[in-house]
């Protein structure tokens, strides 16, 4: 499976992360990691989420950008390459 | 700021109803909704009892799919805001404009388990385009504002507006600016214009590709401007018929599952397929890794997820199909491939002989088809019926083809031809159904009955759940489990109970006689007709096979 850190911009709304939580399961990614913060001067939510799964993650962030509440959202490539990385060298024997 | 005065959240919410245009409403009463009940009696907005909210939910979907406004539909906390999900689903999948609201619980009981509460608004957030939970009362007008803007901006879909009882009964002065408070999610073009037209001038054997987002777009004049400019051979989805006039030379009718021979063929042996307003449904591609193998794609959505999700496009165009599809409307060299398909389309087209006097449902509803008036809105339930309704009737616009297609949910031809029938008094509606799904929605011939709708009903009657029963025999080895239907009510009866004129009919020599006076008749009326339960829709592409593998019959 591959992994992707994505990083959403989302207004301050309560019911936001559900909906994130659901596309992303709905539409077949597993979520490793979440942190969500929110900036109280502009009352823009941040959320960063790892995810895995075997499908293209376009897939996930056009339905993401789908909801309403939802700013913007990007693939973190540098922090996806390390986590990939990482994990590849877990796998390795020896390691 | 607009003149102000002091309302509750009940009358401001009849407010901003007027305001949106909305003389209907279907719903159904109960506790956490009384406040706005009660403001009702006071509206000039005409509100519909059905006779359960899932019947409230397709009237307004049948509303608002046949009159191309929002449909709009009331229901109370707990049970009756469950009841709707259904009809919600259904309008997300077929991307259908629609304004729900619920009563709640008062806010201080919220979370508590107080009577007839539940979280509707969490139940909502997989079943709608988006879902509001009202919880200020100053922020009622903006939300209700809101909830009609996002049913109707881009890809049209289900709101719901979720109102405890103690904000519908909450004082309220503030008006706001109707114009100037909403802010829309702008979104860039995405226009391979140049690669499309590349594409195009290069195909030999294209096909136009029709979906139901032609008719969402409005953009019925331009889809036929181009079938007709570059005489490109054309097919269309369930949702999509309509669009194109029947009467093109080069139109061959529904591709996919039940799809017509021509069709399907045509679309295997295409270099390449301009996809208006479609999506690739599993239901019309069959295998996906064989569906039109050497076809490039132009896809034309107004929805950026439906691109490259289940095929990748050569050329995407984003936005308004409207102003979009213009800009490659031209002539094209394709006289070879127009005559091969016209030839696939003589040779396969439907035949109506059929031995024995038992009514041949493709028949009838040809029939129909032939005899009802113009402008005639149909809708249908789902199943065998649906299949024949789609294969065998013509249809000059979607708007007069209301059938679930995305969700496939029974229950839904009847509420919806009521929906209808209210938002076009003068058009003649027809409902055709079978005896499995008309059992689903059958309350609602209360509603018929209360408010005299007349509505045709015509209930192609085998005694099954047909398409399942289809299946157990093909593919599960004639193990028929749980598709008996032989022991339904007397339909006659049962609809004369309701004061609606009905007849049942057994025998080919009735059905002209039959429909003529169902046509003529002014009021709702129920025409019971009885086929053999051994009658399959054909062609059938089986699953997982490619739509040219089809079976023809057994």
């Amino acid at each position: 499976m591959n992994k992707y850190q994505l990083v959403i911009m989302a207004d301050d709304k309560q019911v936001v992360l559900e909906r994130i939580l659901q596309v992303t399961r709905y539409r077949g990614f597993l979520i490793n990691a979440m942190n969500a913060e929110v900036n109280t001067g502009n009352n823009i939510a941040t959320i960063t989420m790892t995810v895995s799964s075997d499908r293209p993650i376009s897939l996930l962030i056009d339905q993401i950008n789908k909801l309403i509440d939802i700013k913007g959202v990007k693939v973190d490539d540098r922090e996806a390459k390390l986590a990939t990385s990482l994990a590849k060298s877990a796998l390795k024997p020896g390691n | 700021m607009t003149e102000s005065k002091t309302l509750t959240g009940s009358a401001l919410l009849f407010e901003v109803l007027k305001e949106h245009g909305v003389q209907h409403v279907f719903g159904y009463p109960g506790g956490a909704i009384m406040p706005i009940y009660d403001a009702l009696y006071d509206s000039d907005i005409q509100h519909f009892l059905c006779r359960h909210e899932q019947g409230a939910a397709f009237s307004a979907v049948g509303y608002a799919r046949a009159a191309g406004k929002v449909g709009v539909c009331f229901a109370t906390s707990g049970p009756g805001a469950t009841n709707l999900i259904t009809g919600l689903a259904d309008a997300l999948a077929d991307s259908i404009p629609i304004v729900a609201i619920t009563g709640q619980v008062p806010t201080s009981a919220m979370g508590s388990d107080a009577f007839q509460e539940i979280d509707i608004f969490g139940l909502s957030l997989a079943c709608t385009k988006h879902s509001f939970q009202v919880t200020d009362i100053n922020e009622l007008e903006k939300v209700l504002y809101q909830a009609f803007e996002i049913a109707l901006e881009g890809r049209h879909g289900p709101v719901l507006v979720d109102i405890p009882k103690d904000i519908q009964l909450a004082a309220v002065t503030q008006r706001l600016d109707k114009l100037s408070h909403l802010k829309n999610k702008v979104k860039l073009p995405l226009a391979d214009i140049s690669k499309a037209l590349d594409l195009l001038t290069h195909a030999k054997q294209p096909i136009l590709y029709v979906g139901g987002g032609v008719g969402m777009a409005s953009a019925i004049d331009e889809v036929r401007d181009f079938a007709k400019k570059t005489g490109m051979p054309s097919v269309s989805t369930l949702k999509g018929l309509g669009a194109i006039n029947p009467d093109n030379d080069n139109y061959l009718g529904m591709l996919g599952m039940h799809g017509t021979k021509a069709a399907n063929i045509a679309v295997q042996e295409s270099d390449l397929l301009v996809v208006v307003g479609a999506r690739f449904d599993d239901r019309v591609t069959g295998k996906l890794d064989e569906f039109a193998p050497h076809a490039k794609v132009i896809h034309f959505d107004i929805d950026t997820a439906e691109i490259n999700k289940r095929r990748t496009a050569d050329a995407a165009i984003l936005g308004d199909l409207k102003g979009n599809l213009p800009l490659l409307t031209m002539p094209l060299a394709i006289k070879k491939w127009q005559q091969k398909v016209q030839q696939m389309k003589t040779d396969f087209a439907w035949r109506y002989d059929h031995p024995g006097d038992n009514i041949y449902a493709p028949a009838l509803l040809k029939t129909l088809s032939d005899l009802m008036p113009s402008n005639t809105c149909v809708t249908t339930d789902v199943g065998q019926h649906q299949m024949w309704t789609a294969q065998h009737m013509s249809f000059d616009d979607p708007s007069n083809f209301l059938t679930s297609g995305g969700m496939g949910t029974m229950g839904f031809g009847l509420p919806a031809a009521i929906g209808a029938q209210i938002s076009r008094p003068h058009d003649t509606v027809i409902v055709v159904s079978g005896d499995g799904s008309i059992m689903m929605n059958i309350q609602e011939l209360a509603t018929i009955k209360r408010y005299q709708i007349p509505v045709k009903i015509v209930l192609i009657d085998n005694e099954k759940l047909g398409m399942v029963r289809q299946w157990q025999d093909l593919f599960f080895d004639g193990r028929l489990s749980e598709t008996d239907l032989s022991d339904n009510p007397d339909f006659v009866m049962l609809s004369r109970a309701f004061d609606i004129k009905s007849q049942k009919i057994t025998k080919k020599s009735e059905v002209k006689a039959a429909i003529e006076e169902m046509l003529d008749h002014d009021g709702p009326y129920f025409l019971q007709v009885k086929i053999d339960a051994s009658e399959n829709v054909w062609p059938l592409v089986p699953p997982n096979t490619a739509n040219d593998k089809m079976m023809e019959g057994v």
